[in-house]
C-alpha cells in the first residue's frame, strides 16, 4: 500500500516534469512519514541523515574529477588535432569522415568520462567538417551522438563510477577493464551502419576535395592527445594512481594542453570551464543523494524482497528475466538519463541479479550499454540533444538514420548478454 | 575548393546553457558561481596535491579526505541552488513541455513548488541533525574537529536552493502564461 503510494508520487510527479532530484526525495520522505507515523518525528531525521551520507562520500570525488577532464579536453584543441590525423591515416573518401568522427569519438572516450562532454567535443570538428562535404546535417548529428554514446563504456566512465557507488562488489578498476571490449566492439558496430549509409545515400560527395594532412607533422600535432588516454588508464594499470587521481593529474595535463600547447584556453576561460563542470557534477550528485533518500525507504519498507521474488517466481527462467531487463532499460532509456535510470534501477535490479548469480561486473556492463542506447534513444537523448544543437537540426530529424545505429549498438548488448566473456576476460586477464 | 578541417576549436560550442545569458535574479548567481569554482579548484588542488606528495615524500597527505568530502558537499548544493535557477536539474520535459501554454506554465510552477517544499522539509529536519550533533558533542572521525562545523552548512545551503526555488516560482508568476 505505502508502497504503491510511494511509487505513484514518484511516477506522477516526474512525468509532470519535476525535477527527478525532488521526485526521488519528496515519495521517500513521504514514504518514510507515513511507514513511522507512531515515532518522533515520524521518523523523518532519517531524511537528512541519509542525503548527508548519500553526499559525504570520498568515492563520488572521481565523479566532478572526471566531469572537470570532459569540460578541460572539450576545449583543449585535441578533437580537431585527433581528427587531422585519423585523416592523415585513413585519407579522404566515401564514408571516411563518419568513420573518423566514431574512431576520434572513442578515442576521447578514453580520456573523458561523459556522453555528452564527447558529443560537444567531436560535434564542434565534424559536423562543420562533414557539411562542407556534403553530409546531410540531420545523418553528422546521429553519427556524433551514437559515437559519443561509446564513451561511457570505454574506461574512463561516470556511469560505472555511479555503478560502483551503488554496488559494493564491483570495483571501479573491474569496471573500467570489463568497459572496454564492448565499448571498443559498439564503436566498431556502429561504424558498419554508419559507413553503410553514406555509401549507399552517396553522401559526403564533396569528401574528395578535403586535402589529406600530411602524415608526420599530424602526428607531431597530435601527440600530447594521443599521449592522454596512455597517462590516465596507464598510471591506473600500473598502481600510480587511484581513478579519481587519475582524473586530476588529467585535469593539469589537460590544462597544460590547452594553455600552453594548443593555446584555445585563456585564464579568464578558466572560470566557465570550473563553474560549468561544477554545475553539472552538482545536478549528478544532488540526484545521488537524494536516490539515497528513496532508496532507504524502499528497503525499510520491504517492498524489493516482495518484487523480487515475483519476478523471479514468475516462471519466466533466467533469460526471460534477462529479456524482461532489457525491455524495460529500452523503454527507461527513451525518457530518463543514465544517471538516474542507475539510480533508480540498480537497487531493484541487484537482488534479481543476485538471484541468478550474475556476475555483477558483467550486470553492469549490461545496464551500462543500456544507458549508452538511451543516451541516443530519442525523445530523451542527452548526447543527440547536444550533436543536434551544434547542427543546428531538430532530433525529429535524425529519427530517419538514428535506428540503423541503434539496432548495431543493440546486437553488441545481445553479443555481451550471450558471451559474459567478452566483458569479463579483460579483468580476469589483468588480475582485477 | 579544398576544405580544410578548421585547426582550432570554436572556443565555446553553441551551447544554450553557456551562451544564454541568465534570467536576471534579486539575489546575484555569482555567489553560488564563485563559491562553485572555488570549490571545484580546491577539490582538484588537494587531490593533485596528494599525488605529488606521496611521490616525492612517503609521507600521508589522508587527513585532507575529510575536508575534500565537505568540499565535495559544498560544491553539490551550492551547484544544485545555481542550477535552480538556471532551470537546468535533470527533469522529464517530454510531456512537460509540450500541451498548451497555460499547461506548460502550470507544470513550471509545480516543478518550482516541489523543489522549494523538498529542501525546506531537509533544512527544517537538518536542524534537528546538526542539534544533535551539537549537544551529544560529536567529533569528526578524520580530523576530530566538532562534526556540527560542517554539519551546520546543511541546513544553511538547503535554505538556499529553496529560496531559489522560491525565486524561480515568483519570476514564472511575474512572467504569466509565455505562448
Amino acid at each position: 500500500m505505502i508502497a504503491a503510494l510511494l511509487f505513484t508520487i514518484f511516477i506522477v510527479a516526474m512525468l509532470a516534469g519535476v525535477p527527478i532530484a525532488a521526485a526521488l526525495g519528496l515519495a521517500g520522505a513521504a514514504a518514510i512519514a507515513i511507514a513511522d507515523q507512531g515515532t518522533q518525528w515520524f521518523g523523518l531525521l532519517a531524511v537528512p541523515q541519509n542525503f548527508y551520507a548519500g553526499l559525504g562520500k570520498y568515492p563520488l570525488l572521481a565523479i566532478p574529477m572526471f566531469v572537470l577532464v570532459g569540460s578541460i579536453f572539450d576545449r583543449s584543441g585535441v578533437a580537431s588535432r585527433l581528427v587531422r590525423f585519423a585523416l592523415a591515416i585513413v585519407g579522404p573518401g566515401p564514408g571516411m569522415l563518419p568513420l573518423i568522427a566514431i574512431a576520434v569519438a572513442m578515442f576521447l572516450g578514453g580520456i573523458s568520462g561523459s556522453g555528452p562532454a564527447t558529443a560537444a567535443a567531436v560535434g564542434a570538428v565534424m559536423i562543420a567538417a562533414m557539411k562542407r562535404a556534403g553530409y546531410p546535417d540531420a545523418y553528422s548529428a546521429s553519427v556524433v551522438g551514437a559515437a559519443a554514446a561509446t564513451d561511457i563504456l570505454i574506461p574512463p566512465s561516470v556511469a560505472f563510477i555511479v555503478y560502483s557507488v551503488l554496488v559494493p562488489g564491483a570495483s571501479v578498476p573491474a569496471l573500467f577493464a570489463a568497459g572496454m571490449v564492448p565499448g571498443i566492439l559498439a564503436g566498431l558496430a556502429l561504424i558498419v551502419p554508419a559507413v553503410w549509409l553514406a555509401r549507399t545515400h552517396r553522401m559526403g560527395a564533396r569528401e574528395g576535395d578535403v586535402e589529406r594532412p600530411p602524415f608526420w607533422a599530424s602526428l607531431r600535432e597530435a601527440a600530447w592527445g594521443l599521449a592522454a588516454p596512455v597517462l590516465i588508464l596507464g598510471g591506473m594499470r600500473m598502481g600510480w594512481f587511484t581513478p579519481t587521481e587519475a582524473a586530476v593529474v588529467a585535469v593539469f595535463y589537460g590544462l597544460f594542453i590547452g594553455m600552453v600547447v594548443h593555446r584555445t584556453i585563456r585564464v579568464r576561460d578558466l572560470f566557465d570551464i570550473f563553474r560549468e563542470a561544477g554545475e553539472t557534477s552538482a545536478i549528478i550528485l544532488i540526484v545521488v543523494s537524494l536516490a539515497g533518500i528513496f532508496a532507504f525507504s524502499l528497503s525499510t519498507l520491504g517492498v524489493i524482497d516482495p518484487v523480487t521474488n515475483a519476478i523471479v517466481n514468475s516462471g519466466l527462467g533466467e533469460w526471460g528475466v534477462m529479456a524482461l531487463i532489457v525491455l524495460l532499460l529500452i523503454v527507461a532509456g527513451m525518457f530518463l538519463d543514465g544517471i538516474s535510470i542507475f539510480l533508480i534501477f540498480v537497487p531493484l535490479l541487484l537482488p534479481i541479479a543476485q538471484h541468478f548469480s550474475w556476475d555483477l561486473v558483467w550486470f553492469g556492463v549490461i545496464l551500462t550499454l543500456m544507458v549508452a542506447l538511451g543516451q541516443f534513444t530519442p525523445p530523451l537523448a542527452v548526447n543527440l540533444m547536444v550533436s543536434c544543437r551544434i547542427a543546428r537540426v531538430p532530433i525529429e530529424d535524425t529519427v530517419r538514420w538514428i535506428g540503423w545505429m541503434l539496432v548495431a549498438m543493440l546486437l553488441v548488448t545481445v553479443a555481451v548478454i550471450a558471451f559474459p566473456q567478452l566483458a569479463l576476460w579483460l579483468p580476469a586477464r589483468l588480475g582485477y | 575548393m579544398s576544405a580544410a578541417l578548421p585547426m582550432s576549436d570554436p572556443t565555446s560550442p553553441d551551447l544554450p546553457e553557456t551562451t544564454a545569458a541568465d534570467e536576471p535574479t534579486r539575489v546575484p548567481l555569482r555567489l553560488e558561481d564563485w563559491l562553485t569554482v572555488v570549490s571545484m579548484a580546491l577539490l582538484a588542488l588537494i587531490t593533485f596535491a596528494n599525488v605529488l606528495v606521496r611521490y616525492f615524500t612517503d609521507q600521508s597527505f589522508a587527513w585532507t579526505e575529510e575536508f575534500s568530502v565537505f568540499l565535495l558537499i559544498v560544491m553539490t548544493l551550492v551547484g544544485a541552488s545555481a542550477a535552480v535557477a538556471r532551470n537546468r536539474h535533470i527533469r522529464i520535459e517530454f510531456l512537460a513541455d509540450g500541451g498548451t501554454p497555460q499547461r506548460r506554465h502550470r507544470l513550471a510552477l509545480l516543478g518550482a513548488l516541489a523543489m522549494a517544499l523538498l529542501f525546506f522539509v531537509i533544512a527544517v529536519l537538518s536542524v534537528r541533525m546538526v542539534w544533535d550533533h551539537y549537544i551529544y558533542e560529536e567529533i569528526s572521525p578524520g580530523l576530530g574537529l566538532p562534526q556540527w562545523w560542517y554539519s551546520i552548512w546543511l541546513p544553511v545551503l538547503s535554505l538556499a536552493i529553496g529560496l531559489r526555488a522560491v525565486g524561480r516560482f515568483h519570476r514564472l508568476r511575474r512572467a504569466g502564461v509565455q505562448a
